[in-house]
């Protein structure tokens, strides 16, 4: 028997009506430019989110989110099951190399200065992407529940402390408690396999359709002079062109993968003296190192309430940003893409010498 | 037509599988487990005689699914000495504490899997360079018909769907 | 084979070429994740008791013991030899229980019922229990399927 696939998309296009879909995507275009590469960070972060959804259900399938259970469960997933070290490796490598990503993303947007008028929103809807990834990470980094990751939950769930009155709730809402016990590791397991994901795709459609409202931007000198940028449909030149970065960032992935498999320390111990070298994930460092530099006591405040809130006023800065550099083409703008490498640098610096 | 394509199709598939199944049968070998063997020692001790006055199957259940799933592994070729050794299956051993002592290090051990390893980080890149170049030929095309303004919307060559994608035929 | 239209041969070539070059390499990623998400955990082949807490046992007396995952059910038959059965209902996987009063095997789940010899009498159980073949070596009483000799 013969199906006729025409009869059979037609079916599901009076139904579905995804003929406005497919339209946009054939009219689509993406502008190019010297700049044009940054366009790909884009769907390379999501390719490596994807990369995390698979490999974290599949991590989830045998993970056992209890005190008793949690290490022994990732010994077993890393020992007794087919590839399951290679799995765990993946997924701990491909939150590094989105992380990375979004971190890019963002400071090519920064630079190119892409965030202004109109697309506002779209920058701060990806600066919730990027704390939320950030976010993940952190309570991805208890689950195995070995002394370093222990310890580095109890110094990051220690920080919002700093803050009078509302730090000590924050603190126990984090914890599950005032210390780090088993209801924390389950509280973390349902916040990085459950609230997370719903959160981050629901920032994440709004991102993407934000995207496709405004188009993609052109450069700065280009918009100012009104000239018309060349650009390339985005289907099919544009997604080609993407399969090829795809492919390129996935083998980089895997190898990387098999040949630095993360290995798995012993189970944590609630009562033991924390372990030499507690350190956080690399992204967290520079903030790791600027909590560090700051005296115990400022006056009448502790050193710790300084450096949060400093962080929290550039965290909020950063977040209103588009606002903030309003003439992008004056001087007000320069200077805030000097302030852009200066963070940059200011964060190497600090992640290099938090590693001293 | 049609039976070319499926052909070609199928070709590039054991084309691509056949060495890559191999070397996976390789690399998928687990990493140095320090653990099992460390089960098996700590079941064994605990198996003493003394300890066995009570073979209560519900309390047992637990490490014995342990050793047999432990045994079930997928790369032990059936017959080869690596089995557990019979000791360790006492059901006597009740819920033993197995307190690992050192960490899990994922390593390759032996020249076999190192060099399943490099097999398959060759063949890896070979795939992926091999899907780049026709990627880059289907891009080039891709271009051309789009230079030449071959699919101008209103001479969609999809008179039953301008509006679907225009790749292929 | 025949050329009927040459500008679309070159393009149905590269794009079957290509298809085919992802669909493999998507194949081989694909297959590990199958075979972590279904791993290839089996019943045991074997499982070796200590003879000594089954010897005491009484002609016609049903003791458990742990067959992988799932209870088995060893009884001692009169002349003083050993049966065993996986001691799961053949109907819908239920655990089943030796009711000695009754002398019968009895699962709760459809009311199924098996005699004394492990034989499906009453109930929805379309066949006996499993058998599996006890057998005593020196201090240790071997339970293996049927047909797996003993390991030498």
């Amino acid at each position: 028997m013969k199906i006729d696939m025409k009869k059979f998309a037609a079916w599901f296009d009076d139904r579905l009506a995804l003929t406005p879909i497919f339209k946009y995507m054939t009219k689509k275009e993406v502008p190019q430019h010297e700049h044009s590469f940054w366009y790909y960070t884009g769907s390379s972060i999501l390719l490596f989110l994807f990369i995390q959804i698979v490999t974290g259900i599949m991590l989830a399938l045998y993970y056992k989110p209890t005190l008793e259970g949690a290490t022994d469960s990732i010994g077993r997933i890393m020992t007794e099951l087919p590839l399951g070290w290679l799995v765990r490796s993946v997924h701990s490598w491909s939150s590094t190399f989105m992380i990375a990503l979004v971190m890019i993303h963002l400071l090519a947007i920064w630079f190119t200065k892409s965030y202004r008028k109109p697309r506002e929103a779209t920058w701060m809807t990806g600066m919730m992407l990027l704390v939320v990834s950030m976010v993940f990470g952190f309570t991805g980094y208890l689950l195995p529940w070995d002394d370093l990751s222990l310890s580095a939950t109890k110094v990051g769930t220690n920080i919002p402390m700093a803050i009078p009155v509302v730090g000590k709730w924050v603190t126990q809402f984090l914890r599950g408690g005032d210390d780090v016990t088993g209801d924390t590791l389950t509280r973390f397991f349902l916040f990085h396999v459950c609230i997370l994901p719903l959160v981050i795709f629901a920032i994440l459609v709004v991102h993407i359709l934000l995207v496709q409202k405004e188009g993609m931007s052109v450069p700065l000198k280009d918009e100012i002079a009104k000239k018309k940028v060349p650009a390339l449909p985005f289907w099919p030149n544009f997604i080609l062109r993407e399969v090829v970065i795809w492919l390129v960032l996935l083998g980089i992935l895997l190898t990387i993968s098999l040949m630095f498999a993360p290995s798995l320390e012993l189970t944590a111990d609630l009562m033991a003296p924390a372990p030499e070298g507690v350190k956080p994930e690399w992204y967290f460092l520079f903030l790791f190192q600027t909590l560090k530099i700051f005296p115990a006591n400022m006056g009448p405040v502790t050193g710790e309430f300084v450096a949060v809130v400093l962080i929290l006023i550039a965290v909020v800065a950063i977040f209103f940003l588009p606002f903030i550099d309003n003439k992008p083409e004056g001087k007000k703008g320069k200077i805030i893409a000097y302030l852009g490498v200066a963070g940059v640098i200011y964060a190497i610096v600090f992640s290099i010498w938090s590693l001293l | 037509m049609r039976k070319t394509r499926i052909l070609f199709f199928l070709v590039m598939v054991s084309l691509v599988l056949a060495p890559l199944a191999a070397a996976a049968q390789q690399t998928g070998a687990p990493p140095t487990v320090k653990d099992k063997a460390q089960i098996e020692a700590a079941v064994s001790a605990q198996a003493a005689p003394t300890q066995q006055a009570k073979p209560a199957p519900a309390l047992t259940r637990d490490v014995n699914t342990r050793l047999s799933t432990a045994e079930a592994d997928p790369q032990a070729k059936p017959g080869a000495p690596a089995a557990a050794p019979p000791a360790a299956k006492k059901p006597a051993a009740k819920k033993v504490e197995i307190k690992r002592t050192e960490p899990i290090v994922p390593a390759y051990s032996g020249i076999r899997e190192k060099m399943a390893v490099i097999v398959f980080y060759v063949w890896l890149w070979f795939a992926i360079a091999v899907m780049i170049y026709f990627l880059r030929l289907w891009i080039k095309e891709a271009d051309r018909v789009y230079k030449a303004k071959y699919y101008e919307p209103e001479e969609s060559p999809r008179k039953d769907n301008p509006m679907a994608p225009v790749l292929g035929d | 084979m025949r050329i009927d239209n040459a500008y679309f041969t070159r393009r149905k070539f590269l794009n079957s070429i290509l298809g085919g070059w992802l669909g493999a390499v998507a194949a081989s990623f694909i297959s590990p994740i199958v075979k972590f998400v279904w791993p290839p955990y089996k019943e045991p082949d074997e499982v070796k008791l200590v003879f000594a807490d089954y010897s005491a046992m009484q002609p016609g007396e049903v003791k458990n013991f742990v067959w992988g995952s799932k209870p088995g059910l060893i009884k001692r038959a009169q002349d003083g030899s050993f049966i065993a059965w996986v001691g799961v209902c053949t109907h819908l996987d239920c655990n089943v229980t030796w009711l000695p009063a009754k002398k019968q095997f009895f699962c709760a789940c459809h009311d199924g019922w098996y005699d004394e010899n492990g034989t499906n009498v009453s109930g929805p159980p379309p066949k006996p229990l499993r058998r599996l073949e006890p057998s005593v070596e020196g201090e240790d009483l071997f339970i293996r399927k049927p047909g797996v000799g003993a390991k030498t």
